[in-house]
């Protein structure tokens, strides 16, 4: 089943940090309309470099592309700075929660929103809110203050402010408590069906990544080893051995 | 409606609340306040208050000039704080603009005969233009390399000032046209009082919408997290120069009242000590807060004139300390500020205007209910 027009379409990317070897190499994948993509891999594997690279993000890490190009709706957005890249409809939660601490939950949203009309500003932060209802009842508060599961909401709820047509979010579970992990994804699964928001998420817990994503890409060292479904990648024998920690270790073949 | 609680200045849901159940308080507490600013230069002028003769000491040994110059500090603190506390860029080459407002100033009254209130605009124009200039090395630089790049911009403005100086004046200095609007020339301290006291006013509700605003929202995320704010579309690059220039202009203004006041300016009055005295007035105030910008000044100015005073009156006192703050005024002048920045590091970073904040919540949150 192949989409007319990929939302996002990464064609032969190589990523290099300096003058050091290749971070990624030739790397394609797409993400369609409406479609969770999941990227799975080890630390180190190139993950987050792959978003950086998509977001615009990676000159701010001393990275650049040495080859292949990146599109958005069929505009190329590779060697784009971050800033026009979210204007063109790419909403981003960079890994770390970064969130601006000394602002309150509603500034915070409104710095998310200021790539809209200024009208449009209140009705997106609705929107927002009504996902997001805690972050409704912090609306003051500095968000420096909050716990990590509701600065990670914050993060997502700035990046959903900017009206994105995809979310890019970058290891959201990291040092948070499994069952917040969980609700914060029940609820990016229900942002992506009333709102039609695609999605492409890092996540090291794969098992939780394959259960709400359509798609899912491994990275291993800078290259892509596996991709397809969901449910393909899940009854793969090599995903099962290396990321769902299957309990059939006869049959690992794989590594010596 | 959103509630446009002012994110620096003041924090917290006590104190909005506060706020908003008793507005008659405020608007009581504003117009005295209005009232004491408009008496203040009469009294301080014939040292006289409601006809009791005032002793030197009673006004705090404050004269007039102390407080006009204070007023022009006031902006000044405020646009090196808009600068440096809230877009995150510490400048030591905050003279540098003063020094080039009072250029352009005097070079538009003196040299083209413009009129006083041109020249404070020309006095803004070249403020932003060397702002943008100093803030190109923000785009490329970080943290302390950038602090350097802001002292290369003081020296270069220092030599510009004294080349300037020796083309058109003398060794004296700079001398200023007479500061007249219309046909009223501002002649006299009161004058310049109830001139300079509604700049800064000006100046102040500026840069507070301009932090409520979108941009200026911009500003406060773009120092809490830069790669934050390049992600959630914010030109980071872009937003550094406007708030350079902005910053800056104001800082031109501030620079050509303060020779207008002075009425003669040498090179020797931008030394790097006079851009250090701005910074340690918004340390002193608080970083990012405007108004500690405005605290900052006052204690600034003021209290060096406060310990003088003490000093005349302890004259021929045999007590051992009133001795050496007779005999050494400078050095406990310095003593003080030295010891007032420790002591405001350790307990209160956030400056005066932090610590006022924390014992306003203090005070509003104390178990036995006080205000509430």
């Amino acid at each position: 089943m192949s989409a007319p027009l990929p939302l996002i379409d990464v064609r032969g990317v190589s990523v290099a940090y300096g003058g050091k070897a290749m971070a990624l190499s030739n790397i394609g994948l797409t993400v369609p309309e409406r479609g969770i993509v999941a990227l799975l891999g080890a630390n180190g594997a190139g993950k987050t470099t792959l978003i950086r690279a998509v977001s615009g993000l990676l000159k701010h890490h001393h990275g650049h592309l040495t080859g292949g190009e990146i599109s958005l709706s069929g505009t190329r957005i590779d060697g784009m700075a971050a800033n026009r890249i979210v204007r063109l409809g790419l909403g981003q939660a960079p890994e770390g929660r970064l969130v601006f601490k000394h602002l309150t939950v509603e500034e915070n949203l409104e710095v998310g929103a200021s790539v809209l009309p200024r009208s449009a500003t209140k009705e997106r932060l609705d929107v927002v809110y009504e996902l997001f209802p805690k972050l409704l009842e912090r609306r003051t508060q500095q968000a420096g203050l909050m716990s990590g599961g509701e600065q990670q909401m914050l993060a997502l709820g700035r990046a959903l402010a900017s009206k994105p047509k995809i979310l890019l979010i970058d290891e959201l579970s990291l040092g948070l408590a499994p069952l917040i992990v969980r609700a914060i994804y029940a609820q990016l699964v229900k942002v992506r069906d009333s709102l039609g928001t695609s999605m492409l998420i890092v996540e090291q817990n794969a098992r939780l990544a394959l259960d709400i994503a359509d798609h899912a890409y491994v990275l291993e060292r800078g290259q892509i080893m596996l991709s397809g479904t969901a449910a393909e990648l899940k009854a793969s024998d090599r995903v099962r051995e290396l990321y769902l920690g299957a309990a059939t270790p006869a049959v690992a073949g794989g590594r010596a | 409606m959103t509630v446009a609680q002012h994110p620096v200045i003041a924090r917290g849901a006590v104190l909005a609340a506060g706020q908003r159940s008793i507005p008659w308080l405020r608007i009581a507490l504003s117009i005295l306040a209005l009232a004491v600013l408009l008496y203040l230069p009469f009294v301080l002028q014939s040292r006289v208050l409601f006809g009791t003769r005032l002793t030197n000491m009673q006004l705090l040994n404050i004269g007039l000039a102390q407080v006009n110059l204070t007023l022009i500090a006031v902006v000044g603190a405020l646009s090196l704080n808009f600068l440096t506390g809230c877009a995150g860029l510490v400048s030591i080459g905050h003279a540098a603009f003063f020094a080039l407002g009072a250029m352009g100033a005097s070079f538009a009254g003196s040299q083209l005969g413009l009129p006083f209130l041109v020249t404070l605009i020309i006095a803004a124009l070249v403020g932003a233009l060397a702002g943008v200039l100093a803030g190109l090395p923000s785009l490329r630089v970080r943290g302390l390399y950038f602090v350097l790049s802001t002292l290369a911009v003081h020296f270069i403005a220092a030599y510009l000032f004294s080349e300037f100086q020796y083309a058109f004046h003398d060794v004296a200095g700079v001398t200023m046209p007479d500061a007249q609007i219309g046909g009223f020339e501002l002649s006299n301290g009161i004058r310049w009082y109830f001139f300079l006291l509604p700049i800064a006013f000006l100046a102040y509700v500026l840069f507070r919408n301009t932090l409520r605003f979108r941009e200026g929202r911009a500003l406060l995320a773009m120092r809490d997290n830069e790669l934050a704010a390049a992600a959630a579309g914010i030109d980071v690059r872009i937003l550094r120069l406007k708030a350079f220039a902005f910053s800056s202009a104001i800082a031109g203004i501030v620079g050509a009242l303060q020779a207008y006041y002075l009425t003669t300016v040498s090179a020797e009055f931008y030394s790097l000590n006079l851009a250090i005295q701005f910074i340690a007035m918004i340390i002193i105030g608080g970083m990012g807060s405007l108004s500690g910008s405005v605290l900052g000044a006052v204690v600034w100015l003021l209290l060096p004139a406060l310990i003088g005073g003490l000093a005349t009156e302890l004259k021929g006192s045999d007590l051992a300390l009133a001795r050496i703050i007779v005999e050494h005024k400078p050095q406990v002048v310095n003593l003080v500020f030295g010891s007032l920045v420790a002591i405001l590091l350790i307990y209160a970073p956030d400056g005066l205007a932090g610590g006022w904040r924390r014992i306003k919540a203090w005070l509003a949150n104390r178990p036995t209910g006080g205000a509430s």
